[in-house]
């Protein structure tokens, strides 16, 4: 071992705070961990908002089904988004580009099948309205999730809290849109994706924002300890 | 590490003791600053680490996640020097067009030789982007395109000729002369 000691200011801060602490536990269990709020939005937002009138014609895989599914994968975004947020356990390129793809292709997959298995006719004169409406409900869903992620990531230190916000609020954005596959009727894909697609990438730049608000916050805050 | 968790004081001086001359050197190499400055940003390293000890995983290696918060302490002091070098600058133009404004005043008190002489001897790269902005008129952004250098160096290089100039002929800033 070398020769090095502590500097006596930061043994006297180190002194000051020394109480057991837990270690977290990894970012996967994290995630898993918020599994219940995956499920409660499952259901909580089409019985907010309204069960969708063709979900018999869906049955069961691909109303519930698919929308577990979509769930999952938001939990699996949000656990990239957790890992990110560790010091020293940084995603590659390569990885945050192939979640986010995967994630979004996923969506786009479900997309086309709900439209395959109950295509839907949106009456042009209602077309751009209802795009306006779904995209304020998904994104408001998306909402209460993002903020429990957010607490969440913010308790690490993401190096990058642009690339974990925005990975955290795409997990956030396809747990509550999850949730609003039920609720909605309509499964043209134009109206999916322009409307729920762009609630969720939404979110994703609004954690991003958030991420990095944080960090800022955080950042003036231990300036003003140090 | 783990032990350090756990609350026992001997372990993270241990931790330091391990890892605190590589963590220099990276910061050092990654910041090219000073040694004070570095020395400063082991010291935030350090006290971050302990704030943030709960992020640590075991039994991950503790070398990636301690470089791992280097690296965010590294981001902000960078963040906070952008921040106060573009204040500066604000406050450098601001000082310099005051200079500059009150400058036929004093010139009546400074000889014209003084100037000439107080010029020759500062850096080359320097007079130039004074004499460039506050002679012949070019904006920082024309002066930067010119030398191929940021505009906050053409700012500073400028900022600092008028800085010797004024120790040099003895003129007060934004004031009269002495």
């Amino acid at each position: 071992m070398s020769n090095v000691h502590v500097p006596e200011e930061i043994l006297a801060s180190v002194r000051r705070d020394l109480r057991p602490v837990r270690p977290f536990a990894s970012p996967g269990r994290r995630a898993l961990a918020l599994l219940p709020l995956g499920l409660a939005l499952l259901v909580a937002v089409p019985a907010f908002w309204g069960w969708r009138e063709n979900l018999t014609v869906l049955g069961t895989m691909g109303a519930w089904g698919l929308s577990a599914l979509q769930t999952l994968a938001g939990l699996l975004v949000v656990g990239a988004a957790l890992r990110e947020a560790i010091p020293g356990r940084e995603l590659s390129a390569r990885a945050i580009l192939g979640t986010a793809g995967a994630a979004l292709a996923l969506f786009v997959g479900l997309t086309l099948v709900t439209n395959h298995v109950v295509p839907f006719v949106i009456p042009p004169r209602v077309f751009r309205r209802w795009i306006w409406e779904c995209y304020w409900i998904a994104a408001l869903s998306g909402l209460p999730p993002l903020a429990a992620i957010a607490w969440l990531a913010s308790r690490a230190l993401p190096n990058r809290p642009a690339v974990a916000g925005f990975l955290y609020g795409l997990g956030a954005g396809l747990m509550a849109d999850a949730g609003i596959r039920l609720f909605c009727r309509v499964s043209t894909p134009s109206h999916v994706l322009l409307a729920h697609g762009g609630a969720i990438l939404s979110l994703g730049l609004a954690g991003a924002l958030v991420a990095m608000l944080v960090e800022r916050v955080r950042a003036g805050r231990s300036q003003g300890i140090g | 590490m783990i032990a350090y968790q756990a609350g026992e004081l001997a372990a993270f001086e241990r931790l330091y003791a391990v890892l605190a001359t590589d963590l220099r050197r990276y910061l050092a190499a990654a910041a090219r600053e000073d040694g004070s400055a570095v020395q400063d940003l082991v010291q935030e390293t350090f006290l971050e680490v302990h704030r943030s000890r709960r992020t640590y995983l075991p039994p991950l290696p503790v070398r990636p996640w301690l470089f791992g918060i280097a690296r965010n302490v590294l981001g902000r002091h960078r963040r906070k020097a952008w921040r106060r070098a573009r204040h500066e600058d604000r406050g450098i133009e601001a000082a310099d067009e005051q200079t500059w404004s009150t400058a036929p005043a004093r010139s009546l008190a400074v000889e014209p030789r003084d100037i000439e002489d107080a010029l020759r001897r500062l850096p080359a790269g320097r007079r130039d982007a004074w004499l460039l902005h506050h002679v012949h008129g070019l904006s920082f952004q024309q002066i930067a395109e010119r030398f191929r250098i940021g505009v906050g160096a053409a700012k500073l290089r400028s900022s600092r000729a008028m800085k010797t100039l004024r120790a040099t002929l003895g003129i007060e800033p934004g004031g009269r002369d002495e």
